[in-house]
């Protein structure tokens, strides 16, 4: 027999376990099994060792689901506790924001007189009222990154003991 | 007429549906149901993936928690147990990085000349551990010799039936790559169990 009538059927074999084949070519394959002890004998081994996969136990530790179910409340409750903090702080920064924009202009304006009373530079004034535009913002971003550094410590312990 | 396959896609889409609805609500009273649905699955898939059953009963709690902290990324278009996985397997690659700043990949795939396996070699086989049944000593042995980066491929396919499509999403590489591993996995599993089995 030709050595790619075996190569084909090897490879329909396997073709067959991981994505299927077609109804002709399993016909086929099936003709020629019936003719090949060395196909026939690998399809059995094949079949064989799959069973034996699918089959493999693997016990689970007592109280895996009740102690995750108790962690992931936990997280849970610690989620909403801390919703109504966010929620609060993304409000503070949104009216901040809001108050600057509708009083930039006579912020913007006193800044510039003082700047006449005082003497300083247009460009120190202009760098002040630019700071206090931004200092909302700023700060909103030093308590997002305080938030995320303290989350990266709490997944710490997956890192720890391996 | 609509057929059987198509009324059961359509219950599992319904029950994706539902279960990114309660994700987004973070319902507990889901989460527990979830927690118990797909913990033998889950831990099953862990412990081939770390190599260890103490680091895989550490990545199953979290994992959870990461499944309660972003179940809102979760749109229900696909099934539930294929975003579980990518989730589990996200974490333990974040683990691997952070312990030898190598990707999962790169370290356990044998075709790219990196043939190390995600278990520690000085530690016990996971299989050892978790494989109780003495009848089933002959298998244990003989999965031990199966790369994990196919152990991995063979226990989604073969076991959890995941599409490969659907792999392809867990594991992050293209559908071919699954297909190049699922047939590898396969020629290596038969020699691996045929060996082991009859020695």
């Amino acid at each position: 027999m030709n050595e790619n009538i075996h190569e084909r059927a090897l490879q329909l074999i396997a073709q067959g376990r991981v994505e299927g084949i077609p109804e002709a070519d399993r016909n086929w394959l099936r003709a020629h099994m019936e003719e090949c002890e060395f196909c026939a004998e690998h399809a059995r081994q094949t079949d064989s060792s799959l069973r034996l996969l699918r089959t493999a136990a693997i016990a689970l530790p007592d109280g895996l689901a009740s102690r995750t179910q108790f962690r992931v409340r936990l997280r849970a409750q610690e989620l909403r506790e801390r919703e109504p903090k966010r929620r609060a702080l993304w409000l503070a920064c949104a009216v901040s924001w809001v108050f600057g924009v509708a009083s930039a202009p006579y912020v913007w304006s006193l800044f510039q007189w003082l700047g006449q009373r005082t003497g300083v530079p247009k460009l120190v004034w202009e760098v002040g009222f630019g700071l206090w535009w931004s200092i909302p913002a700023l700060f909103a971003v030093a308590v997002l990154l305080m938030e995320s550094s303290r989350k990266g410590e709490q997944t710490d312990w997956i890192n720890q003991g391996s | 007429m609509p057929g059987p396959t198509f009324f059961f896609s359509t219950l599992m889409g319904d029950e994706a549906k539902s279960i990114a609805r309660g994700l987004q609500r973070r319902d507990p009273d889901l989460l527990d149901r979830l927690i118990e649905q797909y913990q033998y699955r889950l831990f099953r898939y862990l412990v081939y993936v770390t190599g260890s059953r103490e680091r895989a009963e550490d990545f199953f709690q979290e994992t959870w928690i990461r499944v309660l902290e972003r179940g809102h990324q979760y749109d229900g278009k696909s099934k539930f147990e294929a975003w579980l996985f990518a989730i589990a397997r996200h974490l333990v690659i974040d683990w691997q990085r952070s312990k030898k700043a190598q990707s999962l990949d790169t370290l356990t795939d044998p075709e790219q000349d990196h043939p190390l396996q995600l278990a520690n070699e000085n530690e016990p086989s996971p299989l050892h551990q978790v494989l109780r049944h003495e009848t089933e000593e002959n298998v244990q042995a003989s999965l031990q010799k199966i790369p994990a980066i196919y152990r991995e491929v063979l226990v989604l396919r073969f076991q959890e039936e995941l599409q490969i499509d659907e792999m392809a999403g867990v594991l992050s590489v293209p559908i071919s790559t699954v297909k190049s591993r699922l047939y590898r996995g396969l020629e290596v599993l038969r020699g691996a169990l045929q060996g082991g089995v009859a020695s």
